[in-house]
């Protein structure tokens, strides 16, 4: 690429390339993290399946596993990655689940300090009618989620999946009520994570 | 009325390091010649003219043993990169009618 006369078309063709080429980027970084929170949140469920079926519902505590488990191997990602910079999508898409992960951890913080007796029942119980469960509220977040980083990528079939992963997962939830609703989850996180990151891994591969 | 282009900026090189540096905020010399396809020398050349004007910066630090240069965008280069935007826009409608 050396100097030489520009024309507008040209120009535009270069700043266009560049933005293409940052979104490719972007898009090629975040197919493996996906696809290690995927992974991690479909064994964590099956594991915390087969211990609450057998221990009881507060092995949910071992959802707190999930935050070291991603987070090392998302660095352990990242340092075998080339060095490549993070376009401000790829900061939106970092955003949007630090913040689904921000809400949904403090709820499970919260209910896990109510379920150990160290904050009031009080605080949680409906006062009215309500209907739901916290893992058909947790899908609904992958969900939309997912929704919102194929809208960002640009990306339709990524739309799609985060769109069955949340309407379903969150109505599939409702049906159950024991050890069952992780196996919503773990269908969940791999219509909302692992199938998405291999979509991006294969669009991106060359 | 054409709008004039920033001579700095009409540059193959220097726009395609300018558009890469717009979407990230910072990036390191080996992406930036992967991703432009130039050689070490005017690469180099090139950011230091972008430095010089005050459009981009330079921190020159190191990677582990091994010395590396990442590049960041400017208030004053995000400015110009929208003035010159501004300006092709002028040359594109003119082109159109």
């Amino acid at each position: 690429m050396e100097g030489k006369n520009l024309t507008a078309e040209q120009s535009l063709e270069i700043i266009r390339e560049s933005i293409e080429r940052s979104q490719r980027t972007m898009a090629k970084k975040s197919a493996l993290p996906m696809l290690w929170w995927g992974v991690c949140v479909i064994i964590l469920a099956l594991v915390i399946s087969y211990f609450w079926k057998n221990h009881g519902g507060y092995m949910n505590f071992l959802w707190i596993l999930i935050w070291p488990l991603g987070y090392v191997g998302e660095w352990l990602i990242g340092k075998k990655q080339e060095a490549i910079p993070t376009p401000f999508v790829g900061k939106v898409i970092g955003q949007v689940w630090g913040t689904l992960g921000i809400f949904c951890g403090g709820i499970g913080i919260l209910l896990g300090l109510i379920g150990g007796g160290f904050l009031p029942m009080k605080w949680i119980e409906p006062s009215v009618f309500v209907l739901g469960s916290i893992t058909s509220l947790f899908s609904l977040c992958f969900g939309i989620s997912t929704t919102i980083t194929g809208s960002v990528i640009q990306n339709r079939l990524i739309q799609i999946c985060g769109f069955l992963a949340g309407i379903g997962g969150f109505f599939g939830a409702l049906h159950f009520l024991d050890y069952r609703q992780m196996y919503v989850m773990a269908g969940v996180a791999f219509i909302g994570l692992v199938l998405p990151g291999v979509i991006i891994y294969l669009q991106n591969k060359n | 009325m054409f709008q004039p282009l920033d001579p700095l900026l009409h540059s193959e090189l220097r726009l395609a390091i300018m558009s890469l540096l717009i979407s990230a905020d910072e990036a390191e010399f080996p992406y930036i010649k992967e991703q432009t396809r130039a050689t070490a020398g005017n690469l180099s050349v090139q950011l230091d003219k972008l430095a010089s004007a005050g459009y981009i910066q330079l921190e020159k630090t190191f990677k582990g043993k091994r010395p590396c240069t990442i590049c960041r965008i400017t208030a004053t280069g995000e400015q110009a990169f929208r003035a010159y935007i501004e300006a092709l826009k002028s040359y594109l409608e003119v082109s159109k009618s």
